[in-house]
């Protein structure tokens, strides 16, 4: 599915350099379910933010589907990830002043959809992940974890291949989040590949493997059998 | 404590140079319209105050009946006949004296000026304090002694003391120098009570008017020209209020019968008012109404201030809530704020200050008035003024940004509340509205000026050089002979004398019947009294009969005579009742000129119409004839290709015809334009503020594009995230952040289209209803809102979406 090579992200201002990344090598294979920890700071965020190409590598290469798109510009790479690739976030990020549907929709609109298909499949998303009977509430009549299975939905109702997910379930509690990673999970099982920052060590035994950052170098990646 | 206060303000402002200068530039443009509004009306109503009785000194006004008819309520004058009756009825006031101003030529010496003189009583002296440099009080006690002004003396005879000289009015009256007095100020009603400058030169006893001028003041009910004054001076004990009771049983007991049709009453003004009169004449408060908009074009920048200081604060909810974190309590905050905002209100009144000394000399040059900004005086005003403007526009954003908890503040959330925004996005709409109206208006205005100047090229006017002054008995004399000299100069075509020439505003009508002894069903027909060139002349085209001509004795009016042959106009005859202009030949009408007998008119031809007024006038019905000695302008018609050295040739000719008269001669367009000036000097004014208002209205929207743009930041990292393109964002953000000028476009556009059908009625000849530049108008302020906008758009969609997005 993608594979960095080499990669590296300096944050650079009038007097300071700092390197968020150095060096990475990581390769993730269609399908697969990655967990990336760390501590505060060892720059999870920014490889996830680069591997969803909502920002760019200083170096080296980052090829997705075999395509080398480090050099790409921004709106080249905004092509491939409305294509490819589904966001969620800690803080779940929805618009509160679309209705549910709205805010699932929206993934959708900008994919020259006509409007009955995107009706069906955002009513299929929505059966899919148990939300359809909240469709026309706003999201601030939602619970956190109703909210966040929104969220997954708008991530994946353009049948998006890859899923990333920042923190998924930071903001929720134990049994929400368990809620969320267990969709996560189905979502893995029919085929999507999810990369997923966490803190959390039971949730990143949902996935197949783990890569574990430091200081921006990858110290370790662990495989393990599915439970 | 304080001057950290101004530290961080004036860093922050540094830090946001774009937001601080479209602020220092709104709010500068809101003060400099509001002290230009404060200056003139100070200025405008502290006139004559050098005068020692200034506060007991009132003028007298008429107030016009409404049928009268005569387009104004109230005129600056009453006859001359009141000022006598003052004086014997009312024995308590301390002096009552009139003034009546008239043009003469002057001759001293071998030099001959045109001057605008002032008879009046020699209790002029006791009312105003006159700074006399020679002679003094009893300069006025004869029937032959004047007055001159210092600038006058200059003029006439130099650095030497002309008390004992003399002085010729008209080639006939001899005058002698008594006194002269020092210029009085440009900011007296002397100067500037009227529109035409008629500075206090010359001060002539009422007492020789009569022997000068055969008009006889204190029996004049009739003539009420603008600019005749009567003053009288109260003692301190008597009040406006006493003079008018005075007044009104002057009115009751003396007024002709006839008299009180045309005027309702006697109005008493106190001097201060003097130099408004023409203002309270059309019914215009001009300048309570320039005081007005410098307030709410000052208000408007305020709240567009206001808007973007609270836009640009959610930036800041960081810093505020750390600061309450280490204890800065509320009114700490609130302070540092409005500090803030007071250093950018400081700045904006610099700037504010600096434009109208740049703006200040322009207008006063162009309006001949001496606005000043006596910074001594005005000190205290403009500090109040920085201060309130500083504390109102700066305690709303302090106020939000404040009241948020610390933590809110911290973590960000401080989002301002939908009911705010629509507030915010209505008063931008109005300022749209009003300032698309007045922009379409300018278009509309500017249009129909075209027009007027457009149709008056149906006359020759770049190529007529008229001479004006003509009628003075001695000149009359010589009419045939300057007529001839000047036809034997080169590229002159033709020559033509006429009683009015066109452009001039000026009606004398009869009252025309066509039954003779029967004047109870008249027309009103316009008198112009031409010679046979008049017609060759301007070019106007016969319809049907003859030209009138010296040849024949019928055609020239004589006074022993009571009929005569004239021309008339096509509007004449169809006013008269006949079906075509043939059928209005050799038909007569008559005129009933009470003790002079009946006068018959025959007509002998038709002119076609020609707007001879001109301007926003309708063509009127006119009729012509010859009569010598009524001829005032004589029209000279230069070839097109005559050089500009013609007019010197013109000049040689008239001082061999007429050595002791000055020239007054002028091209026809100089009298076209005269006129013309006061339409194109509103459209100007209005231009200018339709700029000043589309700016404000321009920044206010950028505020509220400001505003909305933070609030929205999350929700575009979001549609970006989603896939939404740049050009979408900017797209929909353009579209949604200019709504407010979408609502105020139509309504501007409605409005603008009832007042320039209401404006174009004014006029006789108007364009069609401008539905096109309507359109325009609006597109100009959709465009300009979407250049505003854009910046922010732009912005927002540039942004990395997981700067939005990112959590802490």
């Amino acid at each position: 599915m993608l594979k960095l090579q080499d990669l590296t992200k300096a944050y650079r201002t009038d007097e300071v350099e700092t390197v968020a990344l150095n060096n990475v090598n990581i390769e993730i294979e269609t399908g697969e379910f990655v967990a990336i920890m760390g501590p505060s700071g060892c720059g999870k965020s920014t490889l996830l933010n680069i591997i969803g190409m909502l920002d760019t590598p200083s170096s080296g290469h980052y090829f997705f589907k075999d395509e080398d798109v480090a050099g790409y510009s921004e709106s080249q790479l905004g092509v491939i990830r409305k294509q490819h690739i589904g966001f969620i976030f800690q803080s779940f990020n929805l618009i509160d002043e679309l209705t549910v549907a709205e805010n699932i929709e929206l993934a959708l609109l900008y994919h020259d959809i006509p409007a009955a298909e995107r009706r069906e499949r955002v009513a299929a998303v929505m059966d899919k992940v148990g939300i359809a009977h909240r469709a026309k509430h706003m999201p601030s009549q939602l619970s956190g974890g109703q909210q966040q299975r929104v969220a997954v939905a708008r991530a994946v109702v353009g049948n998006q291949s890859m899923i990333l997910a920042d923190e998924p379930t930071g903001n929720l509690d134990t049994a929400h989040g368990q809620e969320v990673m267990e969709m996560l999970q189905k979502l893995n099982e029919e085929g999507t590949t999810i990369v997923m920052v966490t803190h959390s060590p039971s949730h990143a035994d949902y996935a197949r493997r783990t890569i574990n950052l430091l200081d921006g170098h990858v110290v370790t990646e662990s495989m393990r059998s599915k439970i | 404590m304080f001057s950290n206060y101004v530290k961080i303000a004036i860093r922050s402002i540094l830090k946001n140079k774009l937001y601080a200068i479209i602020n220092v530039l709104g709010l500068s443009v809101g003060l400099a319209i509001y002290l230009f509004g404060g200056l003139l009306s100070d200025y405008e109503y502290s006139h004559d105050s050098f005068f020692k009785n200034f506060d007991r000194i009132y003028t007298l006004r008429g107030n016009v009946s409404p049928q009268a008819n005569i387009g104004v309520s109230q005129i600056d004058t009453v006859q001359s006949a009141v000022g006598p009756f003052i004086k014997s009825d009312i024995p308590d006031v301390d002096a009552v004296a009139r003034t009546i101003l008239r043009e003469f030529l002057i001759t001293v010496g071998e030099d001959n000026y045109y001057q605008s003189v002032r008879f009046t009583d020699p209790e002029l002296l006791k009312i105003f304090d006159f700074d006399f440099i020679h002679g003094d009080e009893t300069a006025l006690d004869g029937s032959n002694g004047i007055i001159i002004s210092e600038t006058l003396a200059q003029k006439y005879f130099g650095n030497e003391n002309p008390v004992g000289q003399s002085i010729t009015l008209d080639h006939e009256n001899d005058l002698t120098v008594m006194a002269v007095i020092r210029d009085i100020p440009k900011n007296s009603h002397f100067n500037s009570q009227i529109l035409m400058s008629t500075p206090l030169g010359i001060l002539i006893p009422m007492r020789a008017m009569e022997r000068i001028t055969e008009f006889q003041p204190d029996t004049n009910w009739g003539n009420t020209s603008s600019g005749n004054m009567t003053y009288v001076l109260l003692p301190p004990s008597l009040d406006q209020a006493w003079l008018q009771t005075q007044l009104d049983g002057i009115y009751e007991r003396h007024m002709p019968d006839e008299q009180k049709e045309f005027m309702d009453s006697f109005e008493v003004r106190p001097l201060a008012d003097a130099n408004t009169a023409i203002w309270d004449m059309l019914g215009i408060p001009v300048i309570t109404v320039v005081k007005l908009l410098g307030i709410i074009v000052l208000l408007i920048a305020c709240v567009n201030y206001t808007n973007l200081a609270t836009a640009q604060s959610m930036g800041r909810a960081r810093e505020v809530g750390l600061r309450k974190t280490l204890g800065a309590g509320r009114t700490q905050l609130l302070l540092q704020f409005i500090v803030e905002s007071l250093t950018i209100t400081f700045f904006a009144m610099i700037l504010a200050l600096a434009t109208l000394e740049i703006i200040i000399p322009l207008f006063n040059s162009a309006t001949g008035k001496i606005l000043n900004i006596n910074y001594l005086n005005t000190l205290p005003w403009l500090l109040m003024t920085t201060m309130v403007v500083g504390i109102l526009s700066g305690s709303y954003p302090a106020y939000v940004i404040t009241k948020t908890s610390p933590i809110e503040a911290l973590r960000d959330t401080a989002r301002k509340g939908r009911a705010a925004t629509i507030i915010r996005a209505i008063m931008i709409s109005i300022q749209f509205t009003f300032s698309v109206c007045i922009l379409a208006m300018v278009l509309v205005v500017y249009a129909q000026n075209d027009k007027v100047e457009e149709s008056s090229r149906i006359f020759p006017k770049d190529q007529v050089y008229t001479l004006d002054r003509i009628n003075v008995d001695q000149m009359t004399d010589r009419h045939e002979v300057l007529r001839n000299e000047m036809l034997s100069i080169p590229y002159v075509n033709d020559f033509t004398l006429s009683s009015q020439v066109p452009y001039e505003q000026t009606n004398s009508n009869i009252r025309a019947s066509k039954i003779l002894n029967d004047f109870s069903q008249t027309v009103n027909i316009n008198q112009l009294n031409i010679d046979d060139h008049f017609v060759s002349t301007y070019d106007i085209p016969m319809v049907a009969g003859r030209n009138i001509s010296r040849d024949i004795a019928m055609d020239t009016h004589l006074r022993s005579q009571g009929a005569v042959n004239v021309l008339i106009n096509e509007s004449a005859a169809k006013a008269l009742g006949f079906s075509t202009p043939e059928a209005a030949l050799n038909q007569v009408f008559y005129e009933d000129e009470k003790e002079k007998g009946i006068t018959t008119y025959t007509i002998v031809g038709v002119m076609a119409d020609r707007n001879i007024l001109g301007l926003f006038n309708s063509v009127k019905p006119f009729f012509f004839f010859m009569r010598d000695a009524s001829y005032r302008l004589a029209s000279i018609k230069l070839s097109k290709n005559a050089p500009v050295s013609v007019v010197k040739d013109i000049e040689e000719v008239w001082h061999g015809v007429y050595p002791d008269y000055p020239m007054q001669g002028k091209f026809l367009n100089e009298t076209f334009q005269k006129v013309y000036m006061i339409f194109d000097m509103g459209t100007k004014s209005l231009a200018v503020f339709a700029f000043i208002a589309l700016f404000l209205a321009a920044i206010g929207l950028f505020g509220l594009a400001a505003f909305m743009a933070e609030q929205r930041t999350k929700e575009i990292g979001i549609r970006k995230v989603l896939g939404a393109s740049n050009n979408q964002i900017v797209r929909l953000l353009i579209w949604q952040f200019s709504t407010p000028v979408l609502w105020a476009t139509p309504i501007a556009l409605i409005l603008a289209y009832l007042a320039s059908g209401r404006y174009l009625e004014f006029f006789a000849e108007r364009i069609g209803l401008p539905y096109g530049m309507l359109l325009g108008a609006g597109l100009c302020g959709l465009l300009l809102s979407w250049m505003t906008v854009a910046t922010h758009a732009f912005n927002i969609a540039k942004t990395n979406p997981i700067n939005a997005l990112h959590y802490e």
